[in-house]
């Protein structure tokens, strides 16, 4: 598909408030990041606060349509059609609300000097509809095939573990698991707290069991 | 506000029209703010009806998206043609025929790209666009000054010559037009050629017998 509007793009809902419209995905770009975001209702998150310290990203965030009130750095910003705001810094906390139940945020950003690489949270927030459902077998072919790209990404490595927990692999998910460890130790802890773990938290081989 | 974002309208961005009255007007974003990561840049068109995204097709290996902000757009890709009302996403691989016109006055596009699996690195075309822009606008100094800051930055390249070349020949002198032109063809002889031939900024130097020693 070589053109779509913004409206007739996939919707994928989070918890936050904001719905993704994967714009990236949509295309398979490979090139550079980017995708559109629409409120969940009025007054409603549209980007989520966060910063892009980890990734190290400049981002631009332009409104397509409506209006939303964007935070950055502790400053409030109300934006309309064609306004935009880009945020140089990848430590500032940023995010909106909207202000119109039909508002659009474009986001686009990637690592200046850098060879452009898909984000792994993509593919987290892609199945979260198959996990909302508990379509475990889609929410891990999802993860597997980001994982194919970045192998040695531990968060998608323990969120490939959480959905195999849950869907019964669980041979599979204590190998991720254990693997995601290896790479940021930090993921012990958060292991032995989840309820994704459940049914595997007494097996062997779970990380301080 | 601190240093470490920036609040900006596009209707803000500075406009640089082409050479025609049917030429795109060029919003240069990435520019503007100093954004890094790859390339964007606004285009509107001088009426309604008029090019907003001139006829191209990326053959250096760029992919790019462009969104439609606000307006319409008649978009050509590829074989394809369709209407790109407001909200419109456009995907153009590398090598695929793209073309624009505005079907509503004050239509703005916004136009990514980058190649893939490569660093970003700004192409000398936008400054050769707005060296030419301010030179049709009587600022003949200040663009001349703003092609050799480009040659400094990317030596080496035939675009880069034959855009001087090109400027030489419409505001400086035929000498100076003839060094570029030799330049670049020393770079990519039938590359130079090819697009010399046709190119009406040369009209007033083909009778001139360094001409076929160039390409005769």
């Amino acid at each position: 598909m070589t053109h779509a509007h913004v409206d007739d793009l996939d919707r994928i809902e989070l918890d936050e408030g904001f719905v993704w419209r994967p714009v990236r995905r949509h295309f398979d770009i490979r090139a550079f990041g980017v995708n559109a975001y629409t409120p969940s209702a009025a007054g409603s998150q549209i980007v989520e606060e966060h910063t892009e310290g980890q990734l190290g990203h400049e981002e631009i965030y332009l409104v397509l349509r409506g209006r939303a009130r964007f935070t950055v750095d502790g400053d409030d910003h109300e934006l309309g059609p064609g306004q935009l705001v880009f945020v140089r810094d990848p430590s500032l906390r940023r995010g909106a609300v909207t202000l119109d139940e039909d508002t659009v945020v474009l986001a686009l950003g990637g690592k200046p000097g850098e060879a452009y690489e898909v984000s792994v949270w993509e593919a987290m927030f892609a199945a979260v509809p198959a996990m909302r459902e508990e379509r475990w077998d889609e929410a891990i072919r999802l993860h597997e095939e980001a994982l194919a790209e970045s192998p040695d990404e531990p968060a998608l490595l323990y969120n490939l573990a959480c959905m195999e927990a849950r869907g019964g692999r669980h041979q599979d998910a204590l190998l991720h698991l254990q693997r995601s460890i290896e790479l940021d130790p930090r993921y012990k802890d958060y292991a032995a707290k989840d309820s994704d773990f459940a049914a595997i938290m007494s097996e062997p081989g779970f990380p301080g069991a | 506000m601190s240093g470490g974002y920036e609040i900006l309208s596009l209707d803000e961005l500075e406009r640089y029209p082409g050479s025609s009255d049917d030429s795109p007007v060029l919003m240069p974003l990435r520019r503007r703010l100093g954004f890094r990561p790859f390339g964007l840049n606004c285009w509107t068109a001088q009426h309604a009806g008029g090019t907003i995204i001139q006829r191209h097709y990326e053959r250096d290996g760029d992919e790019e998206l462009y969104v439609v902000v606000r307006g319409r757009a008649a978009f050509t890709l590829g074989d394809e043609i369709f209407d790109a009302p407001a909200g419109t996403l456009v995907h153009a691989p590398p090598g695929t025929l793209r073309e624009a016109t505005a079907a509503e006055q004050g239509t703005i596009i916004l136009a990514a790209g980058a190649k893939q699996g490569e660093a970003f690195d700004p192409a000398p075309w936008e400054d050769f666009a707005i060296a030419f822009s301010r030179a049709r606008a009587g600022d003949v100094d200040a663009a001349r000054d703003a092609i050799d800051g480009v040659l400094e930055r990317h030596p080496g390249t035939w675009q880069g010559a034959y855009n001087a070349a090109c400027f030489e020949a419409l505001y400086g002198d035929r000498d100076t037009a003839f060094e570029h032109l030799r330049r670049a063809t020393e770079v990519s002889r039938d590359e130079v050629a090819e697009f010399a031939a046709s190119d009406d900024d040369f009209a007033g130097m083909r009778d001139d017998p360094r001409w076929q020693e160039l390409f005769g």
